[in-house]
């Protein structure tokens, strides 16, 4: 069964139901990253946001990833350009979308979001390629 | 940070970095997906092999720009580019160093550093990937009295 892309198409979106706190600390440990912010309480309380410790934003790009490879397949990303908003913080309902605003060959061309409620916490572009999914007519 | 101790052309020693099984499996599931196919790394990779690969750390990034402690330091953007796919096992060369530093001012009238550094990823001779990446360094603001 073959699909076809048109400009204007939404992505089906990745959702992730609670950020996991836990996770933080894993990729905190992955990363080498000294930020305390990602797995102290203390030092989010010392900035007033009431103890709830903030996301990685390469985490939060990688649920947009997610999505694009449930779209597109596994090597299907060619290119992310993205600016981050306010921050995402643990027990978070988060939610990535994206909409086709350009084909060019094999390559789509998507705005993407993550978003929390209505606010959009990520928001970019990516770039990626459909060659490899053989039943996508463009 | 004044202008006089900008880090820009700050270079990278630079260096090689490899993928372990065992730590893209963990990064991946830190994104809440399932393992990849065929010896893929989760693409989310290019955050810290880079920094680590180019002979560099957070850590080293923060002190070199003057980090203030927690809420000091916010992200602005990323722009990572994917020549190929990224792939556990396979030895990375990397190189890169800060290519811009800008003392700015927010909404807020607040002073702030914007840094981007970039790095680029080979396997041999090929590119497979190139990162810039924005960060922002709030300051304290001065008050002469």
């Amino acid at each position: 069964m073959s699909r076809i892309i048109n400009v204007g198409d939404q992505l089906p979106e990745f959702v992730v139901p609670s950020v996991d706190p836990a996770r933080m600390k894993t990729m905190a440990a992955l990363l080498r990253d000294p930020y305390r912010v990602h797995w102290d309480r203390q030092a989010t309380r010392e900035m007033g946001l009431d103890g709830r410790v903030i996301n990685q934003g390469p985490l939060n790009l990688s649920y947009i990833v997610n999505m694009l490879h449930a779209f597109a397949g596994p090597t299907s990303v060619r290119r992310l350009t993205v600016s981050f908003g306010r921050p995402v913080f643990d027990g978070d309902l988060v939610v990535a979308g994206g909409e086709v605003t350009d084909v060019q060959d094999s390559l789509l061309v998507c705005q993407v979001w993550l978003k929390r409620g209505d606010e959009i916490v990520v928001s970019g572009t990516a770039v990626v390629d459909v060659a490899a999914l053989a039943s996508v007519s463009l | 940070m004044s202008n006089s101790t900008s880090p820009l052309g700050y270079r990278f020693p630079g260096g090689r970095y490899t993928i372990a099984d065992w730590e893209n499996w963990l990064l991946t599931d830190c994104t809440t997906a399932q393992a990849l196919p065929e010896n893929l790394a989760h693409p989310v990779a290019l955050f810290h092999v880079p920094i680590l690969g180019a002979g560099t750390s957070i850590a080293e990034l923060f002190e070199i720009c003057g980090a203030e402690g927690p809420g000091s330091v916010g992200l602005d953007g990323y722009d990572w580019e994917y020549m190929h796919p990224l792939r556990v096992g396979i030895e990375y060369r990397m190189e890169g160093g800060i290519v811009r530093w800008e003392n700015l001012v927010d909404e807020r009238d607040q002073p702030y550093d914007s840094m981007s550094f970039s790095i680029e990823m080979f396997d041999g001779s090929e590119l497979v990937a190139r990162v810039t990446n924005t960060w922002r360094f709030r300051r304290r603001k001065v008050v002469v009295a």
